[in-house]
């Protein structure tokens, strides 16, 4: 009776904020121990993955394979951790994936790898390729009458590509009301902030402009953000208000943890502040 | 060899639900009919050929044959990347299609030329470089390409080539396609050059040499058997509307190198000394040294003779 106080993991997590807060704690383990980076990246979109994983999209490793299934792409592929975190806790592939993760023939890369990996629809870590990608699927399920959507999860800073806004355009052309595109809005890119690199701002009104239904969430409230993803007659942009390094303190809205790998007393303070569920 | 291409796969394309082309808003007057007839099969996205082609990739991604339709260096080099990490990366079964090879588009200038795309679609890995030679070996390769997933480049020249070929010839990987038999040397091509390969050969013929031609419709997969008995016929010429760097003439050394032939080879190739120069296909072969003489003076100078 002694371990009562310990909450059993289940196989499978149907709350997404238990989801996220498991997954925060597997992506600063993961990339403490493969000295990688891109925590804060991984930090910041885990709990937008974690609503869809919980239901938010109708993907399962159960139907993963199904033609008609709800389709994921995180074309941000510098957050791989987050994304492998979470698909690994959800029962896509084995949790000891995670601790090879960068490991010389290990199945999971730096970047998000998709080859033999369940449940990752796309390769990606050079920005702006996962959303003609995704617009592509929509497409053909448009022409092929496939009911699933398509989801992908974008960077602000990604934002900056052209493609990004090729494909603005030609989604509404094609008005594919199947894809959902979740902007990680965390205004913080590679070197300085959005604003100061590259003004995105007025950023709602620029989809809006391209035909595009806009939805403005806190990025990080899993209610909010699972009724963002509700269908529209038009493709939907989901601005997902955001920080950089969230639930970590020392790493919130700092470039900094863009790169840095934590030691291991970055790790200890950071579960101390994390609730940890065993 | 552009309508070769559109009507073969206009024909295939209505036995086949699954295949798809796409344009880069090019084709005026050239995809009409297909659009006409399939216009579910059809899409013109526009002037985004990034965005296409990583659309493209996620179409073929559901299970569909994508043809990428555009001009020059627009469906290559304008969207490198999406070919290398959205089609070669994840295996997706499209198909690039250029129009337009080497100087096809002459006076509209270098930006309309094709002079690099094969060293650098080439250098992708997992995709086959396909460059037939004339408007028969266009509707076999199509007939090819259609019926198969691998990613391909197909490099087409434009309008009104001649037919090397007379007959339907059996074309597939690691086949060169020999339109004339020899006995003191080889002329290897791609492409709608071969016109000047087969004129070399027959002024070669004049002089006594007797020498073989054939064109190379599927670069990235040489045919060892030929080289191997090429090379111990005599030298061997390869001729290329392209950049000599890492074009045709390289890959043919590579491969002769990695499979421990040895051979004389030279290349003809084009030498792209002034870029803003203007004139039709014609003028600027001849001035970027893809002329007969080039060929009959490098095999002769090999031969010896």
């Amino acid at each position: 009776m002694g371990q009562s106080h310990l909450i059993q993991r289940p196989s499978r997590f149907t709350s997404a904020s238990e989801l996220a807060r498991a997954a925060r704690r597997e992506i600063i383990t993961m990339t403490a121990a493969a000295k990688a980076s891109h925590v804060g990246s991984a930090l910041s979109v885990v709990d937008i993955l974690s609503v869809l994983y919980t239901g938010g999209a109708n993907v399962a490793p159960a139907n993963v394979e199904d033609a008609d299934r709800d389709i994921v792409i995180l074309s941000k592929g510098h957050a791989a951790s987050a994304l492998y975190s979470v698909l690994s806790l959800q029962g896509f592939f084995p949790k000891e994936w995670l601790q090879r993760y960068c490991e010389n023939n290990a199945p999971l890369g730096g970047h998000v790898t998709s080859k033999g990996v369940p449940g990752v629809e796309l390769s990606t870590g050079s920005l702006g390729h996962g959303l003609p990608y995704g617009l592509g699927i929509a497409k053909s399920r448009k022409m092929s009458g496939v009911t699933g959507r398509v989801f992908v999860i974008i960077s602000d800073g990604e934002c900056d590509e052209g493609t990004t806004w090729e494909s603005a355009m030609i989604a509404n052309h094609h008005n594919l009301d199947n894809l959902i595109v979740i902007v990680d809005r965390n205004r913080i890119q590679s070197l300085t902030s959005t604003e100061e690199t590259l003004k995105l701002e007025p950023f709602e009104d620029k989809w809006k402009a391209f035909g595009w239904e806009t939805r403005i969430e806190d990025g990080h409230d899993y209610e909010n953000l699972l009724n963002a993803f509700n269908k529209s007659s038009k493709p939907v942009c989901v601005i997902a208000e955001t920080t950089k390094g969230k639930g970590v303190n020392f790493m919130e809205n700092s470039v900094l943890w863009h790169y840095k790998s934590p030691s291991e007393e970055d790790v200890k303070n950071a579960f101390s502040q994390l609730k940890v569920i065993e | 060899m552009r309508d070769a291409f559109v009507e073969t796969l206009l024909e295939e394309a209505k036995k086949d639900e699954n295949i798809i082309l796409i344009t880069g808003d090019l084709g005026f007057g050239v995809l009409d009919k297909f659009q006409r007839e399939l216009p579910n099969q059809f899409i013109n996205s526009g002037v985004n050929e990034q965005a296409m082609m990583g659309m493209a990739a996620g179409i073929a991604s559901t299970g569909k044959r994508v043809f990428v339709y555009s001009i020059g260096n627009f469906p290559t080099l304008r969207c490198l990347e999406q070919i290398r990490n959205d089609i070669c990366l994840m295996n997706n079964s499209v198909v690039v299609v250029s129009v337009g090879a080497g100087y096809a588009y002459g006076p509209q200038g270098y930006t309309h030329h094709a002079l690099e795309d094969i060293a650098v679609m080439r250098a992708l890995p997992n995709l086959e470089v396909v460059v037939p030679a004339d408007p028969l070996e266009t509707k076999l390769v199509t007939k090819f390409l259609a019926g198969t997933k691998s990613p391909s480049y197909l490099r087409l020249g434009k309008s009104n080539e001649q037919n090397f070929n007379q007959i339907e010839v059996l074309i597939s990987p690691g086949r060169f396609n020999e339109l004339i038999s020899g006995e003191s040397g080889t002329i290897l091509f791609v492409g709608s050059i071969g016109k000047i390969a087969l004129n070399a050969a027959g002024e070669l013929l004049k002089n006594g040499l007797s020498v073989s031609v054939a064109s190379v419709p599927f670069l990235t997969s040489l045919d060892k058997e030929y080289l191997v008995r090429a090379s111990l016929m005599g030298p061997i010429i390869t001729i290329e509307e392209h950049s000599r760097r890492g074009g045709f003439g390289s890959a043919v050394l590579e491969f002769l190198n990695a499979e421990k032939i040895s051979a004389s080879l030279g290349i003809v190739a084009a030498e792209q000394r002034d870029l803003s120069q203007i004139g039709d296909q014609e003028f600027l072969r001849g001035q970027n040294s893809l002329y007969e003489k080039k060929i009959i003076e490098k095999f002769k100078a090999l031969k010896g003779a």
